[in-house]
């Protein structure tokens, strides 16, 4: 590991800080209360896509295993829970096992908002909304130049998973739910298949077909209702087969997800068990799950949606950059 | 040896899908959902061709041990060119359908890096800038200013490149071998 200083980048991170200065203006305007959050947690929902850091408190001879967290929801949905309202958390997460790359590095800003009483269309609207905000104090104007394209914020290109799949890569409705056609259908197109799961499988045609193509007809593109086995703490939709999930793209780069909140405990429990054996058998590290946040499902959380947003990635598009790292006066660099 | 395709690092050699490749950029990525990837550009050392190339990171793939020799580049002919290895006075050869354009910058006796695997040439390893004299240009117009303005120049291999306005002909100048651009001009 490396500490690089780059005074170089301060031009670029002062627009990091008006995106920043944007998004609270906004948000604030929009009654949504800021929360401050704690970054340590003794345990936490179990995500199996993703590794966490694991520290400890020592008093004297007693030593508490504390875990870094990998994003504020945690906490959010207990507040919202006790009826906090529409809330935001704009602050550190972290998440191990991610290399320093063009878009990741394991200690990030995350900015992440719940609005209540909506869905994952209502925070599309909202989004869109602070987008249009963002810009226009930045540059004064409803569009903005990223890698020599204009991208206008007026509407989202909204296009579902099926839709995408069918249109990019081939790949019809009955093949992309049916874990044995897809794979099938992966083989064929010369992807490795043996000895990976459909959603490993998933995702890398997911990225290499798909991903690439979004956000790059001069409008921010929303694609929305993923595979159920993508649901995470999504609600699914009425037909069982997707959830009410979307991620939103500019110029390929993937910004942000967003779920309408699975607000039933039971499902929720069902799910949590399910995503500690997969880290389980993944070796990943252990962790206890954070019981308190099914007693506060338990207790009734609001119908709501929320967004989570790599904050980097975001101010990155504004700066007009190709990587994260290039916002940063201070790089912690990963060599091999 | 093999590998997780997520600890790939540019300038490796791998052994995929029956062809050798080598690393030409890696960007670790993870969608969130399903496997982390590892985003690379690689490319294919019997075609010279780049592709785009997402490999689930936890992928084993079988790294190449490759030795990176200095040797002199002797002549080329149409479907090789000819290097030396001046320790050991062996001669190698590589398709210059592998060498891709970066021929065109090379000239006879210069050094340059060989990539070797199991005693058989690979690729060159391109220098980040060669030197070359413009054996033949055109005097630009007094007066011509428009700033950017380029013009043709021949260089000592044969190549045609473009080159600023104020570049005069017998001037020694930088050319960057893989993209065939201009840097500089090199003081005499």
């Amino acid at each position: 590991m490396q500490i690089q200083t780059h005074i170089e980048n301060l031009k670029k991170y002062t627009v990091y800080l008006q995106v920043k200065e944007a998004v609270n203006q906004f948000l604030k305007k929009q009654g949504y209360l800021e929360i401050d959050l704690p970054v340590l947690s003794p345990a936490l929902i179990p995500e199996s896509y993703l590794e966490v850091f694991e520290t400890q408190f020592n008093y004297f001879k007693s030593h508490k295993k504390l875990y870094l967290t990998p994003s504020p929801e945690l906490f959010l949905k207990r507040l919202l829970a006790y009826g906090i309202g529409n809330c935001y958390y704009l602050g550190k997460s972290f998440r191990n096992h991610e290399r320093s790359s063009s878009l990741h590095e394991f200690e990030f800003n995350m900015l992440e908002f719940y609005k209540v009483k909506t869905d994952y269309m209502g925070i599309a609207d909202e989004l869109l909304k602070m987008l249009r905000f963002i810009t226009k104090k930045i540059f004064k104007k409803s569009y903005l130049f990223f890698q020599g394209k204009k991208i206008s914020f007026d509407r989202w290109e909204k296009i579902s998973i099926s839709q995408a799949f069918e249109k990019y890569a081939g790949i019809n409705e009955k093949e992309l739910f049916d874990h044995h056609l897809f794979v099938k259908k992966a083989k064929k197109k010369g992807y490795r298949v043996r000895g990976f799961t459909y959603e490993d499988l998933w995702s890398q045609v997911y990225v290499a077909e798909i991903e690439i193509r979004l956000g790059t007809n001069g409008l921010p593109t929303l694609i929305y209702d993923y595979p159920k086995e993508f649901a995470a703490l999504a609600k699914l939709n009425k037909n069982g087969q997707t959830a009410q999930r979307f991620e939103f793209y500019i110029g390929g780069v993937e910004l942000g997800d967003c779920y309408t909140e699975l607000v039933d405990w039971q499902e929720q429990e069902k799910r949590f068990f399910e995503e500690q054996k997969r880290r389980l058998k993944e070796n990943k590290l252990y962790h206890p799950i954070d019981k308190g946040f099914i007693e506060a499902l338990k207790y009734g959380l609001v119908d709501c949606a929320g967004v989570a947003i790599g904050f980097e990635r975001l101010a990155m598009i504004f700066a007009d950059l190709q990587s994260i790292s290039k916002l940063k006066l201070i790089n912690i660099t990963y060599e091999d | 040896m093999k590998i997780n395709a997520g600890s790939l690092k540019k300038g490796e050699f791998i052994f995929y899908q029956s062809g050798i490749w080598q690393i030409q950029k890696s960007d670790f990525y993870s969608p969130g959902k399903g496997s982390a990837l590892m985003k690379t550009k690689i490319k294919n050392l019997i075609n010279g061709k780049n592709i785009d190339y997402s490999f689930k990171s936890n992928e084993t793939v079988e790294t190449l041990d490759v030795e990176s020799i200095e040797m002199q580049y002797l002549y080329k002919d149409n479907e090789n060119i000819y290097l030396m290895d001046e320790r050991s006075y062996n001669q190698f050869t590589v398709p210059l359908s592998t060498v891709g354009s970066v021929a065109n910058f090379m000239k006879e006796g210069d050094k340059v890096f060989v990539y070797v695997h199991d005693e058989k040439a690979l690729n060159i390893r391109p220098p980040m800038s060669v030197r070359l004299k413009v054996i033949e240009t055109e005097d630009s117009v007094k007066g011509d200013t428009v700033s950017g303005a380029k013009k043709q120049a021949t260089l000592e291999t044969g190549v045609t490149i473009m080159v600023p306005l104020f570049v005069k002909q017998g001037e020694t100048i930088l050319i960057n071998p893989e993209t065939g651009t201009y840097t500089e001009r090199v003081k005499q």
